[in-house]
């Protein structure tokens, strides 16, 4: 009552908030129980009534949930207390000024360089699901897209972000948005970012046959790099052969095939394609480019290697027979890239326990010392990342 | 088609969210994937639909949007349609307007309340009879004569030896087999075809798409269901004019866009023919953003438009500002249902964008 009183969307039909429970995350039928339903779903289309949902959050000791489009297979935007959903995509007005942008939380970033393109603009990053995830959404995830070979990760290409929690609102730059990137909305609401962007040069590719290892010596200039290997190839409809994308801000730099580079790289959005005949369960890793050869070697599913300044992210494809097989297998994954140095992609719901976001312990604490914003995210444990744990030992 | 199988192929991803429906409305029971997942929940036993969401389903104009952008590829315009059938069996639905037209079209044989007896009266020739059938559909019957005459006008120019079945021809059905109401439909075509029989038919030529893709797609599995031989070839006017239409230049000096109809388009396939006939007319032509596969729906379909006129009205003034972006004085579309809805969302923003039919505009320019 008090809620619809400040903020003008809001719903509680049951089914609604069955809906707003889950995200990409596919969860098996036994551990469903550890899915609480929302109390609400709040689509804010200011800041003041962000400020008003929080209000009433810390009044009455509700957790907030924040969502984007719900596209990340982490379980962020799962609910698992009673809660309110603070669903963004209301909130998603493109401001262009210079060189940057100003973005809200909720913009697609398929939207934000459809606009940006229009002022001779372009994203230097993007996710491979940017016609559906929001600019807020693959902050609070964190990570590496399109264009990540050249501008690295989501968090490199930030200005400055601003986040609402029970204290207001405030703008964090520099050093400060570690305690924002990558960490689900558990520290603070992302309500806008202001975006390092790039002139829209024209993207000119080329697709080698080359193998991995190979692969990573023709790196060298390009803006974005991928390694898909024969098995996803097939899956995907290219060539059925370990094939190189390299895409470069101009003209490109090497030599290779330019009608199937054009055509991955029109078809960059598209990996759930792999998903056409048979249901796939995705798993991802991250590599020093060092261990990588050797990690790759030892893995024997459908993968695709995004290439990024700093490392290497695999995304793999387990073909579903059983559910419960394919989700061991997609542990299985993590746990061999660990023994290679590398870690998992994201935290989440499914992994806190990989302490990625530990550093950021005590900033939640101070933040948020009930544990409203997010709980059980990240930073803190919860009952899908024990049993993770406990498959973890199975593995 | 077993729904509960294809709901599970959904991977959640949420391309489909380019919905211009859920845009609007911004709920996930309203998107698409909200409503597969519902659906699977519902098929399982896990919940039950109620009235609200039942509504929200219905608030979809089937324009085939979302199954163009499902990257692994599930036939949602068929697995709306479904559900929709679904619904009505369950009771849930017809919704009060869509019950509204099935009253109206069980007494009248179409949705506009029009006199069947009266419906050939926009034929201005002598009807004789033909193996090739002009099939005008209720819009252009009742609603946009112009067109149906300026359809038989262009087939006369080009030599076309036809006929019109004047009260003899009855609703195809189309707006019931959206809206899962497939009981009156299979009545439509039981008097559509027995006529077709008995006058010898053997070739159908159509001027909306809407009826277009019934005739072509959904009656031939009417027919095997009940057992009946379909050899009718169906074809769209546009394809008629590109394949044997010669015109003289348009005297437009003003830029046209294009507004693709979802049953033509998406439905169909058929993207290159009206552009063709554009072009051969040396219409200065200018694409909108999103055209082809990816075009805006003009929000009419699928009883959109007589159950929810808001969200209806607000996809088709967002789609004539796309088009009036382009500079474009004209708006060509091939649909007499897309027509008319574009029209009046035009004409509520002035009417700076003057929106016509392409037959109209060729039939004219037909060279003799």
């Amino acid at each position: 009552m008090e809620l619809s009183h400040s903020i003008k969307r809001v719903d509680t039909h049951p089914l609604q908030r069955v809906l707003y429970s889950q995200d990409l995350l596919k969860i098996p039928k036994f551990l469903e129980r550890f899915v609480k339903h929302p109390i609400c779903v709040v689509q804010p289309e200011s800041d003041e009534e962000v400020r008003a949902v929080l209000k009433i959050s810390r009044k009455y000791g509700i957790p907030v949930v924040p969502r984007g489009a719900a596209t990340s297979a982490y379980g962020g935007a799962v609910t698992i207390k009673p809660c309110i959903v603070v669903d963004f995509t209301r909130m998603r007005k493109i401001e262009i000024a210079g060189k940057k942008a100003v973005v809200e939380s909720g913009a697609v970033w398929l939207d934000v360089e459809k606009e940006l393109n229009r002022h001779g603009l372009a994203l230097r990053v993007y996710p491979s699901s940017a016609p559906a995830g929001t600019v807020g959404g693959w902050i609070a995830q964190g990570g590496y897209g399109i264009g990540s070979l050249k501008y690295g990760g989501i968090g490199k290409n930030i200005e400055w972000l601003e986040v609402a929690d029970f204290d207001g609102i405030k703008k964090v730059g520099g050093d400060e948005l570690k305690n924002y990137v990558g960490l689900f909305g558990t520290t603070g609401l992302i309500l806008r970012a202001c975006l390092k962007l790039r002139d829209n040069v024209r993207i000119d590719s080329v697709a080698i046959k080359t193998d991995f290892a190979k692969s990573i010596d023709l790196l060298d200039g390009a803006y974005h790099g991928v390694f898909v290997n024969r098995e996803l190839a097939k899956m995907l409809g290219f060539n059925e052969a370990d094939l190189l994308l390299l895409s470069y801000e101009g003209e490109a730099e090497k030599e290779g095939d330019k009608e199937l580079g054009s055509r991955m790289w029109e078809n960059r959005f598209n990996l759930f394609r792999a998903g056409r005949e048979r249901e796939v369960v995705f798993t991802e890793a991250i590599l020093p480019y060092e261990t990588a050869p050797d990690f790759l070697s030892t893995v024997d599913i459908p993968v695709e290697a995004v290439f990024t300044k700093d490392n290497v992210v695999f995304l793999g494809f387990i073909p579903v027979g059983n559910y419960y097989r394919a989700a061991l297998k997609a542990i299985k994954f993590i746990k061999i890239a660990e023994k290679f140095g590398g870690r998992t992609y994201a935290t989440g719901m499914l992994f806190p326990h990989k302490g990625l976001a530990d550093y950021a312990g005590s900033y939640k604490k101070a933040i948020d010392p009930d544990s409203l914003l997010n709980p059980g995210k990240a930073v803190e444990g919860n009952s899908f990342s024990r049993m993770i744990k406990l498959a973890e030992m199975i593995v | 088609m077993n729904l509960r199988e294809i709901a599970t192929k959904c991977s959640k991803c949420g391309y489909c969210m380019t919905c211009p429906t859920y845009r609007i409305e911004g709920w996930e029971t309203v998107s698409p994937r909200g409503k597969i997942q519902l659906a699977l929940k519902y098929l399982n036993g896990d919940i039950e639909i109620d009235q609200k969401v039942a509504k929200d389903i219905f608030k979809c104009s089937v324009c085939g949007l979302c199954q163009e952008v499902c990257p692994v590829g599930i036939p949602l315009i068929d697995f709306w349609e479904e559900l929709r059938r679904e619904l009505v069996q369950k009771g849930m639905a017809p919704l009060s307007v869509h019950r509204k037209l099935r009253e109206i079209t069980f007494r009248n044989y179409n949705p506009y309340s029009g006199d069947q007896e009266r419906r050939g009266e926009w034929a201005d020739f002598e009807i004789k009879p033909a193996k090739t059938l002009y099939f005008a559909g209720c819009t252009a019957s009742f609603r946009l004569q112009n067109l149906a005459k300026s359809t038989a006008s262009a087939l006369n120019k080009l030599g076309i030896d036809f006929t019109i079945a004047g009260k003899n021809e009855y609703c195809c059905g189309s707006p019931f087999l959206r809206t899962g109401q497939k009981d009156i439909v299979e009545k439509l075509f039981e008097k559509n075809f027995r006529y077709w029989q008995r006058a010898g038919i053997e070739r159908i030529i159509t001027s909306c798409p809407g009826c277009y893709r019934t005739l072509s797609l959904d009656y031939p599995k009417i027919a095997e269901e009940k057992g009946y031989e379909f050899d009718i070839e169906v074809i769209h006017t546009v394809t008629i004019l590109d394949k044997f239409g010669v015109f003289e230049k348009a005297d437009i000096a003003a830029k046209a866009t294009y507004h693709d109809p979802c049953h033509l388009g998406r439905h169909m396939g058929m993207y290159e023919e009206p552009r063709n006939i554009i072009k051969k007319l040396g219409i200065d032509f200018v694409e909108m953003e999103r055209n082809r596969e990816q075009a805006l729906c003009c929000g009419a379909g699928g009883g959109l438009r007589s159950q929810f006129p808001e969200i209806s009205f607000e996809i088709g003034r967002q789609r004539v500002l796309e088009a009036m972006e382009t500079g474009a004085k004209y708006l060509i579309t091939c649909c007499p249902f897309c027509e008319y809805h574009l029209s009046k969302s035009a004409e509520k923003l002035g009417n700076k964008i003057k929106v016509v039919d392409l037959v109209e505009i060729a039939e004219k320019l037909i060279s003799p």
